[in-house]
């Protein structure tokens, strides 16, 4: 229809350049239209206006001024100049996509069949008919076949962008017109690079689509993601949150099981929910001992899916068998002071030294390392007060401290990273003076400014909506049963009014006095390298005095809420892969953050990683300084082949060890192929489009030959189209005559 | 004649209840008792507090069941001592004490609210099975029981009587000097049988045949001591008489020491 009203195609008005072929100016056309215009209604008015009824006059004259700008329109040739690929000597790349998800089906075939029978049915043909046409293949990565019976849908991944990076590299010399891309655009790679999007561009190559598959299976259910912490203490209750998608599956049970090195450790059916819409499971497991481990989670398959492969994933964690230290200072003796001990007496993997003062003059101290170790107080120097990870301020005044050790408290969230929990009692928060200490900065509660916010008053624990969904603070596993749980805990037996919580600050549990009122009760939050959280009450003894012994509500709490105090609390060597998971593709870059004993940056220190790989294999890789942050050390590496590796960097400062860290990753081959199936046509759009090209469906391929041809790539031709003969045009001018006849007859004006 | 019969029977049930509570009440002084000589309610009696003396009401051993309303051996030396005690911790340390106690029993679920309970002349006590049980429950939770004030090897034999139906499968033994119980606030490795009142009349610092102090002790399986003992002593009158001239200051004090480091064990173990 397009064609019919304005001779040519769509598209080559979206490529071609518009001009007036008489080589006229342009603004005399304009000129003289407006003269046109204006005389024409001059004339009508003057010698026809007394004809018509009120201001009818002015339709009249507009349809005929339309007319003869139009004709002048006309006189000036208007004409459109394309660039188009000169015929027989341009080549056509045709890359179609070989991978295993080019098996599932397409319609009733499967997708790879599909293009094969477009291609054959007559695409190649025509191309073949009007340019050179290479055809390729492309998986891990691009391969040149010479027929089409060289597709078998086994290749292990799809890597869209580096069969383009490819391809660009080796037809730096050849005219490449365009590229034909026939996928499902089920990338295992995130797409094209920056890179190699910007020489596809520079060398004005547009990248046609034709898209196979549906855009979402009919029935299928996929686990999207599994998140887990990439380290864990051992022996620590950890949280893998488990994402699923489904389509076609409404309100049908799945059995979701969590394995860790094949062993089943979480189990639970679920319900799906709305279709193609992300539905997040956590599961509870213990991490176990130490040691890197492989956890996996399933779903059982259903009735009727068409794609089971993809429903597991695998991530390694890195257990470590660290044993954390955390310093508590308590003002005054208390119940919660020796019930917290004793929940901490039940975590192999966490250390807790306290220091209690038990009169004016005195403190008592447990867990200390050696009987000198806290002798003179509470640490004076960073490096003593640094050797923990977690610090724990009871209820003791801020006048206790030195200015100087305030700072410490404050640097030891802030540049050391470790995390501070503060706690009430009569000597916290605002009673104890906190508010007008530079420490009030990192607490996440804007402290009242005033006395008696302690209250020996009964209250109650109720979860948030960030508690609800927060892993801290989660005692049953259910987050349902959680909520109820908290519900049904004893009343603490005190609690403290801290103020507000401050912006960027996460409430999850809300202290509620049976008196009345509500107020934060346990709040989190991030400073500088560290964490920082208030808990405003010590009154949870009553959680484990009033139930059962067998209630371990008491003690799971506690043991979590410190375990997030110092899990992510780094050493002075502290490394990260920027990918643990490598899917397909080995490059990785190494990092290692070193620090001194007072964990300020280290820039001269020698680091150096040895890596174990699948086999034993191991490797030595040195890391060397990055420019961007001073005592940062940086390496790329890549991982040969696919399994799960270990690393260890070590850091040295002259021939003094600063520290030692060790992460895993894990290079998975195939695997990703199977996840997002359904056609990415999102993906496909959006390359055509950053390219030039255009998207297709097999069915609207056929007009690919046609299209192809006007490009500004390869060897081209630059042609010259009359558009003064579009029967668009004409219609319009008898269109416009046509309208002011009938209106003259209407209103008897003839 | 119906009259004189019935006066007679009065008079022979006043003579039997009299009987019953001198008996009750035998070797007691009664110069020494509170109800002579009553203590006064302190004015911030009502303070909510971290701390408080809770003391045991149970069942005495010559007692029927349920007999609550007559004083038993559970309320010696009550109220004096504690109030005594209290002012005494409130100066010696900062546990913050309420100034009056609060009485507890094991028929109730009060008693999970006072994670620290004190029972005096537990010679005398008798639990039931279900007191029994509720003590064992206390105490497994993380309650500590202090015991004071019985003598000799009849009393202990009492005393184990109920105390072997708590934990049937927990030894009593002998805490050694080297625990953390007696090295809390103070170090205590010299310590002195605390004798009672009655070493005025008796001239001795022991009572019946319990002529040596026994400092024992009930453990958990992490080795924290959930009931300790003193055996052939009484820390009670110490404290209750620590205002009185006659009764020696080194008693007194190696008392509030003793007690005090039980608290604090009591809230750090």
């Amino acid at each position: 229809m397009f064609e019919a009203l304005f001779l040519y195609p769509y598209r080559l008005f979206t490529r071609g350049e518009f001009l007036f072929a008489s080589g006229w100016p342009a603004w005399v056309l304009l000129l003289l239209m407006l003269i046109a215009i204006a005389g024409t209604g001059y004339w009508v008015w003057r010698h026809h206006g007394g004809n018509f009824a009120g201001r009818r006059w002015i339709a009249v004259a507009a349809l005929q001024g339309l007319v003869l700008a139009l004709l002048l329109f006309l006189l000036w040739r208007p004409a459109l100049r394309v660039t188009a690929l000169k015929p027989q000597q341009n080549v056509i790349a045709v890359v179609v996509d070989d991978s295993r998800s080019m098996q599932l089906k397409h319609e009733d075939l499967p997708r790879l069949e599909a293009a094969r029978k477009l291609l054959s049915g007559g695409l190649l043909e025509k191309l073949r008919n009007r340019f050179q046409v290479r055809v390729y293949r492309a998986g891990n990565y691009l391969e040149r076949i010479q027929g089409l019976d060289a597709l078998t849908g086994a290749q292990p991944a799809t890597h869209l962008g580096l069969s383009m990076k490819q391809m660009m590299e080796e037809s730096a010399s050849l005219p490449i017109g365009a590229v034909v891309l026939l996928t499902d655009g089920s990338d295992n790679s995130g797409g094209l690079e920056a890179d190699t999007l910007s020489e596809i561009r520079r060398r004005k190559i547009p990248i046609h689509s034709v898209g196979f598959g549906a855009e979402k299976l009919a029935r299928d259910l996929e686990v999207l993601d599994l998140d887990v912490p990439q380290r864990a203490l051992s022996d620590s209750r950890i949280g893998a949150a488990i994402t699923l998608r489904h389509f076609g599956l409404n309100g049908q049970k799945a059995k979701l099981a969590l394995l860790a090195d094949e062993k089943i450790v979480a189990s639970r059916e679920v319900i799906l929910g709305a279709e193609g819409v992300p539905q997040t499971e956590t599961l509870l497991f213990n991490a176990g001992l130490a040691g890197a481990r492989n956890v996996r989670a399933s779903v059982v398959k259903l009735e009727g899916e068409e794609n089971p492969s993809n429903n597991a994933q695998s991530r390694l964690i890195n257990v470590e068998s660290l044993k954390p230290r955390i310093l508590y200072i308590e003002g005054e003796p208390k119940w919660d002071f020796k019930f917290i001990r004793r929940a901490l007496e039940g975590d192999r993997n966490l250390q807790l030294t306290t220091m209690l003062r038990t009169t004016q003059n005195k403190i008592y101290r447990q867990g200390v390392e050696d009987p000198k170790e806290l002798e003179q107080g509470f640490p004076g120097k960073e490096e003593e007060l640094f050797k923990f990870s977690g610090l724990i301020i009871g209820g003791i005044e801020a006048s206790y401290f030195t200015p100087q050790q305030q700072a410490m408290i404050r640097n030891f969230a802030d540049r050391r990273g470790g995390g501070v929990l503060f706690l009430a009692g009569r000597g916290a928060f605002a009673d104890g003076g906190w508010a007008a200490s530079p420490v009030a900065e990192m607490i996440p509660v804007t402290l009242a400014d005033r006395k008696g916010t302690f209250h020996r008053d009964p209250a109650t624990a109720e979860l948030t909506g960030a508690g609800r969904d927060s892993l801290i603070v989660r005692i049953e596993e259910d987050a349902k049963k959680n909520e109820e749980r908290w519900r049904k805990l004893p009343y603490l037996a005190n609690y403290q009014e801290t103020g507000p919580a401050k912006p960027g600050a996460t409430v999850l549990v809300d202290a509620l006095p049976t008196s009345k009122g509500r107020h934060p009760l346990f709040v989190t939050q991030r400073y500088g390298r560290g964490r920082v959280s208030v808990f405003a009450s010590s009154g949870t003894w009553r959680w484990q005095m009033l139930q059962d012994v067998k209630d371990l509500s008491h003690e799971v709490f506690w043991q979590q809420t410190l375990r997030w105090l110092v899990t992510e609390t780094p050493p002075q060597v502290s490394a990260t892969p920027s990918k643990q998971l490598l899917l397909d593709d080995g490059q990785v870059e190494f990092r290692a953050d070193v620090r001194d004993p007072a964990y300020k940056p280290l820039a001269g220190a020698t680091v150096e990683a040895r890596i174990l790989g699948p086999g034993g294999a191991a490797a030595m890789l040195p890391l060397t300084p990055d420019s961007s942050q001073t005592g940062l050390f940086t390496a790329r590496w890549d991982a040969p082949k696919s399994g799960n590796y270990v690393v260890e960097v070590l850091a040295r400062n002259g021939k003094e060890e600063m520290g030692r860290d060790v992460f895993t990753l894990s290079r998975q081959d195939g695997i990703a192929e199977n996840f997002h199936a359904g056609q990415n046509r999102q993906l496909l759009e959006g390359l055509s489009r950053q390219t030039g090209g255009n998207y297709y469906t097999p069915a609207s391929a056929q007009a690919l030959p046609d299209d192809i041809a006007y490009s500004e790539a390869g060897i081209t031709t630059r042609e010259t189209k009359d558009l003064w003969n579009m029967p668009a045009l004409l219609l319009a001018l008898f269109g416009a005559k046509a309208a002011e006849w009938l209106l003259r007859r209407r209103w008897g004006a003839v | 004649m119906v009259f004189n019969r019935n006066l007679r029977a009065l008079i022979v049930v006043i003579l039997l209840a009299g009987a019953c509570l001198a008996f009750q009440r035998r070797g007691r002084l009664p110069f020494l008792d509170d109800e002579d000589e009553p203590e006064p309610y302190p004015a911030d009696a009502g303070e909510k507090t971290e701390w408080v003396f809770a003391r045991l009401r149970y069942n005495s051993y010559r007692q029927g069941a349920g007999m609550w309303g007559v004083r038993g051996s559970w309320s010696t030396d009550y109220p004096k001592a504690e109030r005594h005690f209290a002012q005494g911790i409130r100066r010696l340390s900062r546990v913050h004490v309420r100034s009056v106690e609060e009485v507890v029993d094991l028929d109730t679920d009060k008693i999970f609210d006072y994670p620290w309970i004190y029972g005096v002349e537990v010679g005398h006590w008798d639990l039931s099975d279900s007191q029994a049980a509720k003590l064992r429950e206390y105490l497994t939770r993380g309650g500590f029981l202090m015991v004071d004030d019985f003598h000799g090897s009849i009393e202990w034999e009492i005393f184990m009587r109920s105390m072997s139906r708590v934990f049937p499968d927990r030894p009593v033994v002998d805490i050694p000097n080297k625990d953390a119980i007696f090295h809390m606030l103070f170090d205590l490795d010299n310590r002195v049988q605390i004798p009672g009142i009655v070493m005025f009349y008796t001239g001795q610092t022991y009572e019946q045949d319990g002529v040596t102090e026994k400092w024992g002790g009930i453990y958990d399986e992490k080795g924290r001591i959930m009931v300790a003992m003193c055996h052939n002593m009484d820390l009670g009158d110490a404290w209750e008489h620590a205002d009185m001239p006659q009764y020696p200051e080194r008693y007194t004090s190696m008392a509030y020491r003793i007690g005090l480091n039980y608290i604090i064990y009591s809230m750090t173990h």
